[in-house]
């Protein structure tokens, strides 16, 4: 910087001092940037895809190659990216070096033959899925997750990123869990497990045939239309439990709350279990009652209701 | 004690149709009694409520007792960032005078010490809500075991503590195994990563 101090003249030194500057900007900025990536390997089309990477983002697509493409940035401070290819499975990673400080995030930026399946685990990196048919396994500690399920199996995990899951309608299978992540589901069909201590789960579902809710505290609200064998499980300790039916109800109704409150939109009216405690239950069957729903609180109040 | 005669039975017989098939009252006691039966139902919520708090007292006393000794166990990490208390393994029983599986109990240790070990690997705003959650299943287990206690043998009530304590080590689990897989692919040590 002294160099600038000794600029002859204001109307030349200006521009200089412009050129200078900017230039130590570009190369600080440089020596902050981390490493571009863009980088190919060929792959099967119903491979199996696992990524990993602690903090930034991982964003997978499907695409009709029979390739999978890593582009984005690898994090200042991050050793390496392994991406390998054995077999059916491919390998994108983030390698961190033993004790560091100080590793920024890495974006990756992925795409897979569309019908692979997907392995993803990440810290802090929030997780985005698009145009993916196979399986996906995705887990986070502290990272949103946001994805597309097609037919196949879906299995969100993650202590307190929220999760958000769109479906096409088509029956699959999705466990979801979370332990104060909040979580949003639509047109998701089939089964549907979902687990969570506080986080608030709206699971608007197509056509459901099992499904399996626990809840501590978070709220958990449920719509969809019961197949003829349904199954429904729901339990919450104190949270609130909506659930809404599309289309007939063919199910026997088991619904009891320790000391919360039941409210119905059809069948009879819940009844105290006993005179001096405080629990209600409702027992009815709506239609021939081939389907079954139990609803099962300690606190937390229960709706049940058509849409 | 010796039997009736048939002439002892015959007189208490005639003393007891000699009693009085109804008696009134000196005054109206009905008011008086409803309102000590209101009184009666509110009493069980109210003796509840004070169980409750005792158990969530019991409870998080315990907790912190257990968490000093789990933590003086586990090695100090230099620069570690300063952690979140994680409640750990608390006193658990299916309602009053029921004792848990000694085996049930060390596996929920365990994995409580596992926890203890990992937790520092975990973003902070992580970490303080996982302790959060784990005090909240903690405070929930209290509250369906005072529950218990007023309603013994209650099925709703043993379905749900059952599955509550199931709850809580299925959050140690989970939490061990994302922090286990992380921490094993990248071959770090997370707790010095700036996240």
């Amino acid at each position: 910087m002294s160099l600038l101090l000794r600029t002859p003249s204001p109307a030349c030194g200006k521009p200089a001092l412009a050129g200078l500057l900017g230039l130590l900007l570009f190369a600080s900025s440089a020596a902050l940037a981390g490493t571009s990536l863009n980088e190919r390997r060929p792959a099967e089309p119903t491979g199996h895809v696992e990524v990993s990477n602690t903090a930034g983002t991982v964003s997978i697509s499907g695409w009709d190659r029979r390739e999978v493409e890593v582009t984005g940035e690898l994090g200042k401070g991050a050793e390496r990216l392994e991406f390998e290819t054995s077999g059916k499975v491919t390998h994108v990673r983030v390698i961190l070096p033993k004790k560091t400080r100080n590793v920024e995030s890495s974006e990756l930026v992925i795409r897979v033959p569309a019908g692979s399946s997907i392995a993803v685990n990440t810290v802090s990196a929030d997780v985005q899925v698009r145009g993916v048919q196979g399986s996906q396994r995705l887990q986070t500690v502290s990272a949103n997750i946001d994805t597309e399920s097609a037919a196949e199996d879906v299995e969100c995990k993650t202590v307190s990123g929220d999760v958000e899951i769109r479906g096409s309608g088509a029956p699959t299978l999705l466990t979801l869990t979370t332990v104060s992540g909040d979580a949003t589901v639509d047109r998701v069909a089939g089964e549907v497990n979902a687990n969570t201590v506080s986080g608030d789960f709206r699971l608007d579902l197509g056509a459901v045939s099992r499904s399996r809710l626990r809840s501590t505290s978070g709220d958990m609200s449920m719509s969809g239309q019961l197949t003829a064998d349904a199954r429904i499980d729901v339990e919450a300790i104190s949270g609130d439990v909506r659930v809404d039916f599309d289309g007939p109800v063919n199910a026997e109704f088991d619904v009891s709350t320790f000391n919360g409150d039941i409210r119905n939109c059809f069948g009879p009216k819940p009844v105290r279990t006993s005179e001096y405690a405080p629990g209600r239950e409702l027992r009815f069957r709506e239609g021939p009652g081939s389907g079954r729903v139990r609803i099962k609180t300690l606190n937390g109040d229960v709706d049940v209701c058509r849409r | 004690m010796s039997p009736l005669t048939g002439k002892h039975e015959r007189r208490l017989d005639q003393d007891l149709a000699g009693l009085p098939q109804s008696i009134e009252p000196r005054r109206d006691l009905w008011p008086g009694i409803a309102a000590r039966l209101e009184s009666g139902r509110v009493r069980p919520a109210r003796r509840w409520a004070w169980q409750a708090a005792a158990a969530v007292l019991l409870v998080a006393s315990s907790s912190i007792v257990t968490l000093q000794l789990v933590k003086s166990r586990v090695p100090a990490v230099a620069d570690a960032p300063a952690s979140a208390p994680v409640p750990s393994a608390m006193p658990a029983a299916f309602g009053p005078g029921h004792a848990l599986d000694p085996e049930y109990l060390a596996a929920k240790e365990q994995l409580a010490e596992m926890l203890a070990q990992r937790v520092d690997a975990m973003p902070a705003s992580a970490r303080s809500k996982l302790a959060a959650n784990l005090a909240e299943l903690q405070r929930a287990t209290a509250e369906i075991n005072a529950a218990l206690a007023l309603q013994p043998g209650d099925p709703l009530l043993e379905e749900l503590l059952l599955n509550a304590y199931q709850a809580e080590l299925g959050v140690m689990a989970n939490v061990n195994q994302l922090t286990r897989l992380n921490g094993t692919v990248n071959q770090t040590d997370s707790a010095r990563i700036r996240l």
